[in-house]
């Protein structure tokens, strides 16, 4: 489903030209639970904004799903992202004037989908993750685990193809973390492809699939692996 | 998205900070508002002016300019009468003319047991009273028969009677002109408006008048026309009426009512003209103010809109956002400032008298501009929020 063929991206810091990806080549099939490990500063999170379409790649190809993703401009790039792939960050990233259920409504907003429809699927997403009761609350009015499980919902509810956690339990206490990578296992045995990026062996241990890089390239890569249903 | 969606968000995110949302309305309230007084004023006193020249009821006045031949022919020909009241009556027979409305003046000393004064002594007929509205505030009007019969009666103004009288009932005191007696039997209405000021003023039936002063002339003449359309026409036939019955070839002329209230538009448009301009670099100050904030708002969002592009919005959106943000701002700001304009222009019309002129022309107007301002100072903000990397502004504190 995802397919990274001779991918780089450089900065320049002033005349200097900064390899953070040196040709990396990765696939990954669909149903898998993948983690991408490294050190900070290995280029981890480079890779994971270019597959999540936050960034445009220096040079190399990209298919997501069969479309060549490298050569879209920003207005097919945002479209891709709402519509195939669901986004947990480290830090929640929720709106704070929203409630938990305008805040899953969001993507939806993007994606043009009625107000009523809306509200519906955004509620179903939120009961999925557990929340069913806190709806309505703001999300200072939410533990911490309770905001990673709306930005779980967040994620999902616009039923994408590619699930992306980008150090999902970096702000969370050990019993937390378990219970929300115990929820990104529940999504990938459902068929969600989940891309994990963390520096946690333990977390990382929930994944199928480990991939480790470093100084911008990849040092290690499990052979691909299914999810448990199939 | 649609825009009610985005209305929506707008709206929450005004919300969001009330204090300064108003305080940056306040910008446009005022210059919408000032721009809103400006015209409305100028315009109430445009209409105003073009009736005080046309006069009230389809009126227009005539004129004896004589002609250089007169003139060496008579040199006294200034001090002779300009209209008889043959002329009077002559003019009465036009049917386009509805009434004549005659009247002479002299300024003459007049007195009260031993109080002395100047004052202009009119005589006139009785269309006068009705057409230059003269109302009685005590005591009452002259009557058909004072005008017929030439009684020494007289109307003083209020400016008269507060001179010589104060809280006294001048109703039925003689009062002296030069040292003919006349009895006072009505006190007129104080004037109101802003640009009527008091003078001391006696009226007198045009009869009693020419026996006082000893002369049969007739000085001011205004036609009242049967409609507006008619004032054309009838002043055309009465001065040609005239100047065949005096031999004349133009000396009787009319004053041409339209050019002279286009020359008057003319004059307090370009004063409303100037007077707008400053209010609307108010205007422009408040724009700047809507851009300032904006662009603070932008940054302190910085993190929300990272959340928003990487949840799919493209930078379209984005930029829709604060544009329509901004334009929300003003729209408020601009319906409240032309509401404020609205009131402060019928206060000042109220105490002035005059006709408040708000029309819907200028409250569509100030709605268009306030939103097109919001457009012009928005722009720039809601650029800057599109053009935002979504990873840097994921990573803003």
């Amino acid at each position: 489903m995802i397919e990274l063929r001779d991918i780089t991206k450089s900065y320049s810091l002033g005349k200097e030209l900064i390899a953070v990806l040196k040709q990396i080549n990765l696939s990954i099939i669909e149903g898998e639970f993948t983690a991408i490990m490294g050190p900070s500063g290995s280029g981890k999170s480079t890779l994971m904004n270019i597959i999540g379409c936050l960034d445009k790649p220096t040079s190399g190809e990209y298919f997501l799903d069969g479309e060549n993703i490298s050569e879209y401009q920003d207005a097919d790039l945002a479209r891709v992202r709402n519509q195939s792939i669901g986004f947990v960050f480290q830090q929640f990233q929720l709106l704070p004037r929203l409630t938990a259920l305008r805040n899953v409504e969001l993507p939806m907003i993007y994606s043009g989908i009625p107000k009523n429809e809306r509200m519906a699927r955004a509620q179903e997403a939120l009961i999925k993750v557990g929340l069913g009761d806190r709806m309505d609350h703001l999300p200072n009015a939410l533990s911490g685990g309770q905001k990673q499980r709306v930005a779980i919902a967040r994620a999902i509810v616009n039923n994408p193809k590619l699930i992306l956690a980008d150090e999902p339990t970096g702000a969370l206490d050990t019993k937390t973390s378990q219970s929300i990578m115990e929820q990104f296992s529940e999504l990938n045995e459902e068929g969600t492809t989940i891309v994990l990026v963390t520096h946690e062996v333990e977390v990382a241990e929930y994944a199928k699939r480990t991939i480790i890089v470093r100084d911008g390239e990849i040092v290690h890569a499990d052979e691909p692996k299914r999810g448990s249903q199939q | 998205m649609s825009l009610m969606e985005n209305m929506k968000m707008a709206l929450s995110s005004l919300k969001a900070h009330k204090l300064r949302s108003v305080l940056t309305m306040l910008g446009i309230i005022i210059g919408v508002g000032a721009v809103i007084i400006v015209v409305a004023i100028g315009q109430g006193g445009e209409a105003v002016l073009k009736s005080q020249i046309i006069g009230p009821g389809n009126t227009i006045e005539l004129f004896y300019q004589p002609s250089e031949e007169e003139i060496q022919a008579n040199p006294n020909i200034f001090y002779e009468a300009a209209f008889t009241q043959d002329d009077i009556k002559a003019l009465e027979q036009i049917p386009e003319i509805k009434q004549v409305v005659a009247s002479s003046s002299e300024f003459s000393p007049i007195r009260y047991r031993d109080q002395n004064a100047d004052s202009s002594i009119f005589g006139v007929n009785q269309p006068y009273i009705d057409l230059n509205n003269l109302q009685i505030a005590r005591g009452q009007s002259l009557t058909s028969s004072d005008f017929l019969s030439g009684r020494r009666v007289a109307l003083i103004s209020h400016t008269l009677q507060e001179e010589f009288f104060e809280s006294k009932n001048p109703i039925g005191e003689v009062i002296h002109i030069g040292n003919q007696p006349v009895e006072i039997i009505g006190v007129l209405e104080k004037p109101t408006g802003l640009f009527s000021f008091g003078s001391m003023d006696i009226y007198l039936p045009f009869n009693t008048w020419r026996m006082i002063f000893g002369k049969n002339e007739i000085t001011q003449v205004t036609l009242q026309a049967v409609s507006t359309d008619q004032i054309q026409t009838a002043g055309e036939k009465a001065v040609f009426q005239l100047n065949n019955m005096h031999n004349t070839e133009d000396s009787y002329q009319v004053i041409n009512m339209e050019e002279m209230a286009e020359g008057i538009g003319q004059i307090t448009r370009i004063m409303t003209l100037i007077i707008g301009s400053i209010a609307g670099i108010s205007l422009f100050v408040g724009g700047i103010g809507v851009m300032n904030i904006m662009l603070v708002s932008v940054t302190e969002r910085t993190r929300e809109i990272g959340i928003r592009m990487a949840l799919g919005a493209t930078r379209n959106q984005v930029l829709t956002q604060f544009l329509i943000e901004s334009i929300i701002l003003t729209l408020i700001g601009g319906i409240i400032g032309i509401l404020l304009g609205w009131v402060v222009s019928s206060i000042v019309a109220f105490f002035a008298g005059w006709p408040s002129l708000i029309s819907w022309q200028v409250v569509l107007g100030g709605i268009l501009f306030s939103m097109v301002i919001g457009i012009i100072f928005g722009l720039l903000p809601a650029n800057k929020a599109s053009k935002m990397d979504p990873i840097e502004s994921l990573r803003y504190e």
